[in-house]
């Protein structure tokens, strides 16, 4: 019941982590804010999804963790996205593209 | 790809650390929004109740974190044997039953695969072994049916066959061979010389035999076994070109065989070889067939095109020579089939029926585990409710049951190991390569697999039901559902009645060969065995070139035996009973047909006059043989009954002459004047029927071998070494070799049945106590699971004596539906087993009926104590219980 929903999800959450790790490492708790804001509060990542998205994400050798202090100076773990994940992000970023546009165009239509 | 890895090998090997990073990231995400939270103005308790809240359930995001790892399979498995080890060593009455009983199914299944595989699966050790065929003469008469070749049709088919790259020539024979003042009888071959490279083998020291060493005349050379090297010339590196003593002639060792180098045909050990150009010129003659040939096919060509032209050259043999060659086909068959197929079938039925034996230790353990089910019925519900899935409790039940087949499969090893020894001690002596069966890697990966299969058959069931479980149904207090237990009752009860008929059909077909063996044994032998030594002479012609001597010889060895302790009676004949014979043509004077033209070769025995005393043989008519016998005196000749019944159907056979050309003395009788008529014996084997036999007077016809018979006052066999001294003293040469009791002979005849039984009755009887066990399990669990139905029963006024009607009834309609599916599946199998009975059909009703009623009883014993308990029950206490 949820699981279909997840899957749905699952591509799109796995790009937005990539895209919010472009700007450099941070943790869990901040990529998940900075999404919540940059899409102006449309976007909610459950905190439920993401940590094993993170974990995932890092299986496949697309970000590397290390821990660190945090801005206000406690032990989080931080995120950073590798060569691979670069990679991954550019050739998602495009699948993403041709798929709105493609929707787009359809919707257009009708 | 490596990064992957290094995370999984992590995730296995740092679980712990993983886990407290885990932890860590959760927390600092959850204080984070904690005070983010307390920012936006909440309380710190609505803050942490908030953040709690978005976050989810904070154990199943930790474990989907922890499922991306990847390693969460082994991780499980390992969690799952240590837990299922748990729960096993929980229960150690349970345990230790389900791995006995697994125990004996995989050991049963272990110790006969060990000889299947050796025996029919493995191929021959040799070179290209597929390649190998034996090519033998078949008579196309019926009646006698001989299968050797005579080295002149051997050289024959060598020049013109285009199919075999190679054909050699071997013959069993037996050497004594000095060893320091003694001789030893040492079994061993005469070949052709090619007969090692035909079967791809090299001496390990030395070499074989050269082309020119199969003429006679030259050199005298041998190969000898590595077994023999090591233990009569103490593995002496400078045998090589020394001389060994082989009865009256030097032979040069020319080569050692390699120590795993065994000859499967008939022969289990030869350990002296010469080619065969030691042997006299008359036995190389066309119709001396004396030999064996094998051969090796051409790469390509399939053993049917090798008969069709072996088939040819043998009608062109017959024409170029019909006094010898007269209906004589070739018959080209696989080495490894030949040589498997005494025994093939024995063994397939070995072979089923351990894994008929292994099915109902499978139905057993599934019941045992049904059972238990049950009572964790609970125990599933609360890790489902929890979070388990379906797939991972089945998981789990799985692995419990495969670690059971495991220790089952390790104890069932131990067991084989333990047995394989006692079943090659039991083996007959028809069971070729005996010396290649053990426990190899062969054998260790089917237990493996075996016990894998079984796990995976027994567990299945009882991991399906369990892994759909109804959670309300579950965990309501006293969760016993009624309609579920219902459907595990039926499976229960299809188990048993699975187990009770496979348990049948094994037994139906031991009681048949029960039946067999002890009308095998009720044979009339037609003399008298017991306490008879037989012993065997060899009176070589270049030793006794003369009749005279012979005789003389026999005669004083007779004289100085008699005069032993406890001896009471010494007399000698070619052959001992249960020892073969010689068999010959022959004619009748008077008939039309000239001699050797019957088309059956009776068995001819030259024997001392006492000799039908010796052995209680009756004569029926005529008279004895009379005691002496001048030189070129008319031949006489006493006949059996079915010699008589045969060719004297109706007449008088006294006074009649039988022809028969067996002597090599001129001055030797060709013409028998029949005196008497003697009772048959059983010859061969106790399930032969008695042939034609002629007899004649040992001082008439002194051949060169014989057995002399000591009938002792008790046990024959201790006399055997007063015996062989008394020959040795008068003739050094002699090795006395073969002496065993008569009793002994007919005991060996009657091996490969007793071998059949044995394990038979030993896989029917552990099916037996297996399914006693499983019915009386089934029952009890029954009785205990409708405990509070029987104490309704009882608060009702039910008697003691219903109750206990009640549920024996409920047992015996199970085994009554088991008895009749395994009667069906009885009589459809055993015929295949027809071969290998006695006196019996392969459906007698008696061994059926009682066989089923052994059942009967055997269910009725199961039942008995769990429905006593049942009558017991008080219905106070039923009706509390639950």
């Amino acid at each position: 019941m949820k699981k279909t929903q997840t899957d749905l999800l699952q591509g799109t959450l796995d790009l937005l982590v990539l895209k919010t790790l472009q700007s450099g490492p941070t943790h869990g708790w901040d990529i998940a804010q900075r999404i919540q804001q940059i899409s102006q509060d449309v976007l909610r990542v459950g905190q439920g999804s993401l940590y094993p998205a993170l974990h995932r994400l890092e299986a496949q050798g697309w970000i590397a963790s290390e821990w660190g202090a945090s801005e206000n100076n406690r032990k989080a773990k931080y995120y950073k996205l590798t060569a691979a994940g670069r990679k991954q992000l550019s050739a998602e970023t495009e699948t993403w593209r041709r798929f709105t546009g493609a929707v787009e165009l359809i919707l257009k239509t009708s | 790809m490596l990064n992957k890895l290094r995370l999984r090998l992590r995730a296995l090997f740092f679980k712990s650390k993983m886990e407290d990073e885990l932890d860590e990231e959760v927390r600092f995400h959850l204080e984070r929004e904690i005070e983010e939270n307390i920012a936006r103005g909440m309380t710190p308790e609505e803050a942490r109740s908030a953040a709690m809240r978005s976050f989810g359930g904070v154990e199943r995001v930790k474990e989907e974190s922890r499922d991306v790892r990847g390693v969460r399979l082994l991780e499980e498995v390992w969690q799952d044997l240590r837990y299922g080890a748990r729960m096993l060593s929980k229960k150690p009455g349970f345990t230790l039953i389900a791995i006995i009983t697994l125990a004996l199914g995989i050991g049963a299944n272990t110790a006969i695969f060990s000889v299947v595989n050796a025996v029919l699966l493995e191929p021959l050790p040799y070179r290209a072994p597929e390649e190998l065929v034996l090519v033998r003469h078949i008579y196309e008469t019926k009646g006698t049916r001989s299968e050797s070749v005579s080295y002149a049709d051997f050289q024959d088919w060598r020049a013109q066959n285009q199919v075999f790259a190679d054909l050699a020539l071997f013959r069993v024979a037996s050497f004594a061979l000095a060893v320091g003042n003694d001789l030893e009888q040492i079994r061993g071959a005469n070949v052709s010389a090619n007969f090692f490279e035909l079967l791809g083998l090299n001496p390990i020291r030395g070499r074989a035999f050269l082309p020119v060493e199969e003429t006679p005349g030259g050199e005298r050379v041998a190969l000898i076994s590595h077994a023999l090297w090591q233990r009569v010339f103490g593995a002496n590196e400078e045998l090589i070109g020394r001389q060994i003593k082989l009865g009256d002639q030097l032979f040069t060792v020319v080569g050692i065989l390699p120590p795993e180098f065994k000859f499967p045909f008939r022969l289990e050990t030869a350990d002296i070889w010469t080619t065969y150009s030691i042997l006299p010129v008359g036995m190389m003659g066309r119709g001396a067939r004396n030999f064996q040939a094998i051969a090796r096919l051409k790469r390509g060509v399939s053993p049917q095109a090798a008969q069709a032209e072996m088939s040819a050259i043998a009608r062109q043999l017959e024409q170029e020579n019909p006094a010898t060659n007269r209906n004589l086909s070739i018959s080209v068959v696989s080495a490894h089939r030949e040589l498997t197929k005494d025994v093939s079938l024995t063994l397939w039925l070995l072979f089923g029926a351990v894994a008929f034996v292994l099915l109902i230790a499978c139905a057993n353990v599934a019941n045992l585990l049904l059972a238990r089910a049950l009572s964790r019925h609970k125990e599933m519900a609360v890790r489902a409710a929890l979070g388990a899935s379906g797939r991972r409790i089945a998981q789990q039940l799985l692995t419990e049951s495969l670690l059971l087949a495991g220790a089952g499969g390790a104890l069932g090893l131990l067991l084989a190991a333990w047995g394989i020894p006692l079943l090659l001690a039991l083996s007959p002596q028809n069971l070729p390569r005996i010396n290649a069966i053990g426990l190899n890697g062969h054998v260790l990966s089917f237990t493996l697999l075996v016990s894998i299969l079984t796990g995976a058959l027994f567990g299945l069931a009882p991991a399906l039901k369990v892994a759909r479980p109804d959670l309300i149904e579950s965990l309501k207090e006293g969760g016993k559902a009624s309609t579920a237990s219902a459907r595990r009752n039926r499976l229960r009860a299809a188990l048993v009645v699975g187990e009770i008929a496979v348990a049948l059909v094994l037994l139906v077909g031991a009681g048949l060969l029960i039946n067999s063996f002890i009308r095998l044994n009720r044979v009339e032998l037609g003399f008298k065995p017991e306490n008879v030594l037989s012993a065997s002479l060899n009176l070589s012609p270049r030793k006794y070139p003369t009749g005279h001597e012979r005789i003389a010889f026999v005669e004083q060895a007779r004289e100085r035996i008699r005069n032993l302790p406890g001896v009471r009676s010494v007399s000698f004949a070619s052959s001992s009973p249960f020892m073969g014979g010689v068999y010959a043509s022959f004619g009748i004077r008077g008939r039309p047909g000239a001699a050797h033209e019957n088309e059956v070769a009776p068995g001819v025995f030259t024997i001392t006059p006492d000799y039908f005393e010796m052995l209680g043989i009756p004569l029926l008519r005529g008279r004895p043989f009379t005691e002496t016998y001048d030189k070129g005196s008319a031949g006489t000749a006493i006949i059996n009954e079915t010699f008589a019944r045969q060719f004297f159907p109706n007449e008088n056979p006294l006074g009649k002459s039988v022809i028969l050309d067996v002597n090599r003395e001129k001055d030797s009788p060709r013409e028998f004047e029949v005196v008497g008529v003697v009772g048959d014996i059983r010859r061969v084997a106790l399930d032969g029927e008695p042939g034609p036999e002629i007899y004649m007077p040992y001082q008439q016809s002194p051949w060169t071998f014989g057995q002399l018979m000591i009938r002792t006052e008790q046990n024959a066999l201790s006399s055997a070494n007063a015996v062989r001294q008394q020959i040795r003293s008068l003739d050094p040469d002699q090795t006395v070799p073969n002496s065993d009791t008569l009793e002994n002979l007919i005991f060996r005849s009657i091996m490969p049945q007793r071998f059949n039984l044995v394990l038979l009755g030993v896989f029917a009887a552990i099916g037996l106590l297996l399914t006693l066990v499983g019915v009386y399990g089934v029952m009890s669990y029954h009785v205990a699971e409708n405990t509070r139905e029987i104490g309704i029963r009882v608060a009702l006024g039910a008697q003691r004596r219903d109750i206990l009607k009640l549920i024996v009834g409920q047992g015996l309609a199970l085994a009554l539906i088991g008895v009749v599916v395994g009667l069906a599946g009885a009589l459809g199998l055993t015929r295949l087993m027809d071969s290998l009975l006695f006196g019996v059909t392969a459906t007698d009703p008696l061994t059926f009926g009682i066989v089923a009623s052994l059942f009967g009883v055997v269910a009725l014993l199961a039942c008995w104590i769990p429905a006593r308990r049942a009558a017991k029950v008080d219905p106070m206490i039923a009706l509390r219980s639950e």
